[in-house]
């Protein structure tokens, strides 16, 4: 059985959706971190859950919302999960009303009836029930309270015992239903009453799907002539207005029979935290020391301790460990330095940023469950207006530093196509966690004082080119279409231990993961390549094929400060995976630990072209996976090559003027 | 109109006619349409969007997309 | 003389396939980094809308 899970969004739908399947989704507390279907099986395994983007309407705005309706209109389901917030009735209902209207079986399950509660607002559950002809069950989705009721109620077979509640449009619509229902000869299997609705109130994909069995100018014509009817005396100005209307007073009714409202009981928290964080004056610092609490964690106060402890392990008990298994087993020399030079170099190298990695998820899932995000997007509108985008771009942004592909994703619920196009552009130039092992590795090295801050400069860096060049884009290849903002801020909530541990996992996981595979394979390639070359095997490295490769690009980088074989090599495997420049660097420089790998680098480069380096790691190319990415959500071969083209083209030109002029300052 | 209301103040809307399509559709989701009442909870310096609670919730709005709502103040 | 190549082939077969795979994944974009692909009624991941 396949149960379609719909709602508003931030009524909790995803955390039901962890509840119910066991498995793990990605849940925060803003608008659109569903952006694309998902599906889970019920812990019980008697059926699917598929979890849909929120949505207000069924009648879309933007691409992530247009995903339900293309749902609802193509994909097979049996049951339709509706989660309401019971402290927001009145607007999710409309979302039910159309839900009932499209006549698939229905459950309602209750949400955040504690929340309605301290907001002196008491549900009639069984009234509820009762009026709108659907089961209804009351459930706290973050505490789980219910939500084995839920999953019982929406597993057991349907029976279609009570009538479901109908909205009374009037008369004109019942007759344009009726013509609607002549005019499609019962070739469509959807409800013709939905499908009317939803064509009267414009919506594009109903219109799509009803041109494939009806003609365009019929179609006009009935919404036409249906809408000059209705019009036709009253002070309503479209169709769409009427429509809500009538939903709005249905809802009215329904709300005054089933539930009591007992007077505010003052000023909410969330407002109170409000008053601070999205202060005029305060809102901004605050965002910026969240920022650099976040990563002075990250690489100076915890994570860094963290990493070098794990380096201490690797490099000494399990390479010692290792080395002395393979001469129990009488492996050969070959065998010896595939195994200590390629492997071990290249996975424990990436390895090593594994805690690093993990506290950087981890605040940025408290950043998304709290409800912080959307509160960040309307600090920075103004900011982001200036240069042709809108707040809620900074969410993509926000996400792409933990991976920039779940970024792009995000970017589609940017309601404009123009909008949409340059984030997804731009989300590529945030410094993603792949990243930053190669900063920990150099500012471990360069720069032992001022490791955070010299990595914050690289991720404001990163910020700062995405703005200017937004500006430059909005102004020459992105013109027209004004851009629109309206946010909204949901309630702050306390994330949850256990919640917050499963998103920081799921989003380490692919690290964890990579490095076991990818990197494994690369590593293993890339010692293959330094130890062969023209003059046969266990050649010196600066005769291997590696070397050779690798020189190709050295003198294009030598006006960068990092015109080595070495660091042209490590480049070409960054673009698989940036933390592949990392194994590729161990593997090289022939050193087991991290410690090693820093004493040779400070040989090898200075301060200013360790970060000239770094710049050019930041900018220079989107890895494999987001290129693909970009190619996918911009359907265009042209922005792709152009999304690769303009950071390499960025990169060396920022890299270049950082080396150039720091030469000339004597640094 | 709503651009004018100073934080804190409390408005009934009575005119979104003029406002942007995109913006009129999104603050009719949020149920926040003509009759709704609304308070400024905070606005953003230079210029910068608006955070306006109505019936439990709050929304962030553009200064100028909120120039062109005409509201009546309680 | 056996261990060297039972270790070798083992090493170079599973860097091979893990390269192999990483790389037809990579390609497809989104919906291959889920891991629930298989039981994704969703024909969105293939089509570039």
């Amino acid at each position: 059985m396949d149960i379609a899970l719909l709602g508003n969004p931030n009524t909790g739908k995803t955390s039901m959706f962890n509840n119910l399947t066991g498995s793990y989704e990605y849940v925060g507390n803003w608008s659109g971190v569903t952006v694309e279907k998902k599906v889970g099986i019920f812990k019980q395994g008697a059926a699917k859950l598929i979890d849909l983007p929120g949505v207000y309407s069924l009648n879309p705005l933007s691409k992530d919302e247009g995903v339900v309706t293309r749902f609802l209109l193509d994909d097979p389901f049996d049951r339709m999960l509706n989660i309401v917030d019971a402290s927001q009735l009145e607007r999710n209902l409309h979302l039910t009303l159309q839900l009932i209207e499209f006549g698939s079986p229905l459950i309602i399950g209750l949400n955040m009836i504690d929340v309605a509660k301290n907001r002196g607002i008491q549900v009639d559950v069984e009234k509820l029930s009762s009026v709108l002809g659907v089961e209804v069950v009351p459930v706290v989705a973050r505490t789980g309270r219910g939500c084995k009721d839920l999953a019982e109620a929406a597993t057991t077979p349907y029976r279609e015992t009570k009538k479901q509640f109908q909205v009374d449009y009037g008369e004109e619509i019942d007759k344009a239903i009726t013509k609607l229902e002549q005019l499609l000869q019962g070739e469509s299997s959807h409800s013709t009453r939905w499908l009317t609705l939803q064509l009267l109130e414009g919506n594009p994909y109903v219109k799509k799907y009803l041109q494939s069995y009806i003609d365009m100018a019929d179609l006009d014509g009935l919404i036409h002539s249906t809408s000059r009817a209705v019009l036709a005396g009253s002070e309503v100005r479209t169709i769409e207005q009427f429509i809500y209307k009538r939903r709005q007073a249905a809802i009215g009714e329904i709300l005054k029979e089933t539930t009591e409202v007992k007077g505010n009981s003052g000023q909410p928290l969330s407002e109170k935290i409000d008053l601070i964080i999205t202060n005029k004056w305060l809102g901004l610092p605050i965002f910026l020391c969240v920022m650099y609490v976040l990563f002075m964690l990250t690489f100076d106060w915890l994570g860094f301790p963290l990493s070098d402890a794990l380096d201490a392990f690797i490099s000494g008990p399990i390479t010692e460990g290792i080395s002395q298994l393979l001469d129990l087993v009488g492996a050969s020399k070959f065998i010896h330095a595939l195994v200590l030079d390629g492997i071990v170099a290249g996975v424990g190298g990436v390895l090593v940023f594994v805690p690093q990695i993990f506290i950087l998820f981890f605040f940025i899932s408290i950043l998304e469950d709290s409800g912080y995000m959307a509160r960040v997007a309307l600090v920075m509108d103004r900011l982001m207006e200036m240069v042709g985008l809108n707040g809620k771009a900074f969410i993509p942004m926000m996400i792409g530093f933990g991976c920039n592909v779940p970024g792009i994703m995000a970017a589609r619920t940017i309601e404009t196509p123009r909008e949409r196009l340059m984030t997804t552009l731009l989300t590529p130039l945030m410094s993603c966690s792949a990243r930053l092992p190669v900063y920990a590795l150099f500012v471990g090295a360069f720069f032992v004082h001022q490791k955070a801050l010299v990595v914050l400069s690289l991720y404001v860096l990163g910020i700062v080119v995405a703005l200017i060049l937004a500006k430059i884009f909005s102004n020459t290849l992105l013109r027209g279409e004004t851009s629109f903002f309206v946010i909204e801020l949901p309630p702050y909530r306390l994330p949850q231990a256990k919640a917050l541990w499963k998103s920081t996992w799921e989003k380490g996981k692919g690290f964890v993961k990579k490095a076991g595979t990818f990197i494994f394979a690369g590593s293993v390639i890339i010692w293959l390549l330094s130890y062969a070359g023209p003059g046969g095997t266990n050649v010196q490295m600066d005769d291997s094929f590696l070397a050779m490769i690798g020189g190709v690009f050295a003198p294009l980088l030598a006006p960068l400060g990092f015109g080595t074989w070495q660091a042209g090599a490590s480049l070409l495997t960054g673009f698989l995976a940036k933390e592949a420049i990392i194994s590729t660097m161990n593997i090289i420089y022939f050193v087991p630990d991290e410690a090693g790998l820093q004493g040779i680098l400070a040989n090898t480069f200075s301060p200013l072209s360790a970060y000239s380096f770094m710049v050019f790691i930041l900018l220079y190319i989107p890895c494999l996976a987001t290129v693909a990415t970009i190619k996918k959500e911009t359907g265009s071969y042209k922005w792709t090559f152009f999304s690769m083209g303009y950071a390499l083209a960025i990169a060396y030109i920022l890299s270049l003027i950082i080396y150039q002029v720091g030469q000339v300052f004597g640094l | 109109m709503l651009s004018m209301l100073r934080k804190g103040e409390k408005a009934i809307i009575t005119d979104i006619s003029k406002a942007d399509e995109l913006v009129k559709r999104r603050l009719l989701d949020l149920g926040i349409t003509e009759g709704s009442e609304v308070c400024i909870k905070c606005k953003m310096p230079f210029g910068g969007p608006f955070m306006l609670e109505s019936c439990g919730q709050c929304v962030g709005i553009r200064k100028n997309e909120a120039s062109c709502i005409k509201v009546e103040g309680l | 003389m056996v261990v060297n190549i039972i270790i070798g082939g083992a090493i170079f077969g599973y860097a091979g396939y893990a390269l192999w795979k990483f790389i037809s994944r990579s390609k497809q974009g989104k919906c291959a980094a889920c891991d629930i692909k298989n039981s994704c009624s969703s024909n969105h991941c293939n089509s570039s809308k």
